[in-house]
């Protein structure tokens, strides 16, 4: 009896990838399943931070491992808890899990682009022999981590806003960049702070 | 495959994306981009001879391998945080036909190489040759990975993010390797330069100093 090959499936039949998964929006978000996306986007971050430690090798592996989730996760502890408390006086109509919310994924979106390019920086920081070339390069990826992350959050928290009172819209059309503003500064502060390997001459 | 590598990257890079029939079209993949860089290698490096053609067509197959290797998993993590979370086998094999495609071109651009050499094209007309071959098979290359995104926002932010990555690897994976033509004005043929002569950086910034104060380059200058 001959047997139906059954067709393939099409794409919606397919389950979700991981980085659909982990970067996806959660139908109802959690406090302890948001916290786990935030340190899983650090923990990828720290994938780049060994590759920049690879260049001195030793300890800079822990200090870069350390370092590079080091500014995402202050932004996520320092600067986004004071974006709350404006948005609270703005009478923003967003809740706290919708800000933990917005700030696991753009957290997540910085440390999976750190991970992907995290190979690539490691063969460039053991190769290349200048030492401001691979500062360059450091600091060019982790900003431009920065800026994926800062979009992704606003683009998270724009249909939301968009609907509050014109008010509110007003104060946070400046509230909004500032708060950006404030967030790189910071990362790229800690950043400088915390991998020395990027900022010591050789 | 090959075929429909050249004449319909679109449709390949639609079965990469859905993962239809991945492993023939990875294995394909493979033997175009190691058979065409080999054989581009040692046509470059017939401009030397003897042992530099063998130490050449080893090693544009090793940078081509090698800089895709370390450039897929920045195609992966780009391509989900600007808006395509595809599966790790999705991206893999969208590299891999990007840069058979790449390698393919390389591979009709070999003839010509050789015959310029043949006719007896100086070093830098065979640099020159080799640089507008490669930049060739990047357009053909990229012509893929934009088909192979589809339409849809962040599209172009991928592409040029990860054009900004594959140069710097592409570029300094090439420069630890070299030379593939030869040194100019040294008989000796090495299979790796031994001199510290910077980064790839480095020498373009040098090379861009030379031309605007109108330096003249050493007759011995860096090994390509």
């Amino acid at each position: 009896m001959p047997q139906s090959i059954p067709p393939p499936p099409t794409v919606e039949e397919r389950p979700p990838t991981w980085t659909e998964r982990c970067l996806g929006r959660a139908a109802s978000p959690t406090w302890a399943g948001e916290a786990q996306r935030l340190l899983l986007g650090g923990a990828l971050a720290a994938v780049f931070g060994v590759a920049l430690g690879l260049r001195h090798g030793g300890t800079s592996l822990v200090f870069g491992a350390l370092g590079a989730p080091a500014g995402i996760l202050a932004v996520a502890a320092v600067a986004v808890p004071a974006f709350a408390i404006v948005l609270a006086l703005a009478n923003a109509p967003l809740q706290a899990m919708d800000l933990l919310h917005a700030t696991s994924r753009a957290a997540m979106r910085a440390g999976l682009f750190l991970a992907g390019v995290a190979p690539a920086v490691a063969m460039l920081v053991v190769t290349v022999e200048e030492t401001l070339t691979v500062d360059i390069m450091g600091f060019g990826a982790l900003l431009l981590a920065g800026a994926i992350a800062g979009q992704a959050f606003v683009a998270e928290l724009r249909p939301a806003l968009a609907g509050a009172p014109r008010m509110t819209r007003a104060i946070l059309s400046v509230a909004l960049p500032a708060f950006l503003v404030f967030a790189a500064v910071l990362a790229m502060r800690v950043w400088w702070l915390a991998l020395p390997m990027l900022t010591e001459a050789s | 495959m090959m075929n429909r590598l050249l004449r319909s990257p679109s449709e390949v890079a639609k079965d990469c994306r859905e993962d239809r029939d991945l492993a023939s079209i990875a294995a394909s993949a493979l033997v175009a981009i190691v058979a065409g860089a080999l054989l581009f290698g040692a046509a470059v490096g017939s401009w030397r001879g003897g042992p530099q053609i063998a130490f050449a067509a080893m090693k544009l197959p090793l940078v081509t391998v090698g800089t895709l290797v370390l450039c897929v998993p920045a195609f992966y993590a780009i391509a989900a945080v600007f808006g395509r979370p595809w599966s790790v086998r999705a991206a893999v094999s969208i590299m891999l036909v990007a840069g058979a495609r790449f390698s393919l071109v390389l591979l009709a651009a070999t003839p010509v190489v050789w015959l310029s050499v043949s006719l007896g094209a100086s070093y830098d007309a065979v640099k020159l040759l080799a640089a507008l071959a490669y930049a060739l098979a990047g357009l053909a290359a990229l012509g893929l990975i934009l088909r192979g995104l589809g339409p849809g926002p962040g599209r172009m932010a991928t592409v040029v993010t990860f054009i900004g990555v594959f140069l710097l690897v592409g570029g300094q994976s090439a420069w630890i390797l070299r030379p593939y033509i030869g040194t100019p004005g040294r008989d000796e043929i090495t299979l790796f330069t031994q001199e510290h002569e910077g980064g790839l950086a480095y020498q373009l910034c040098v090379s861009v100093g030379r031309l605007l104060t109108s330096v003249p380059s050493p007759r011995t200058g860096a090994s390509r």
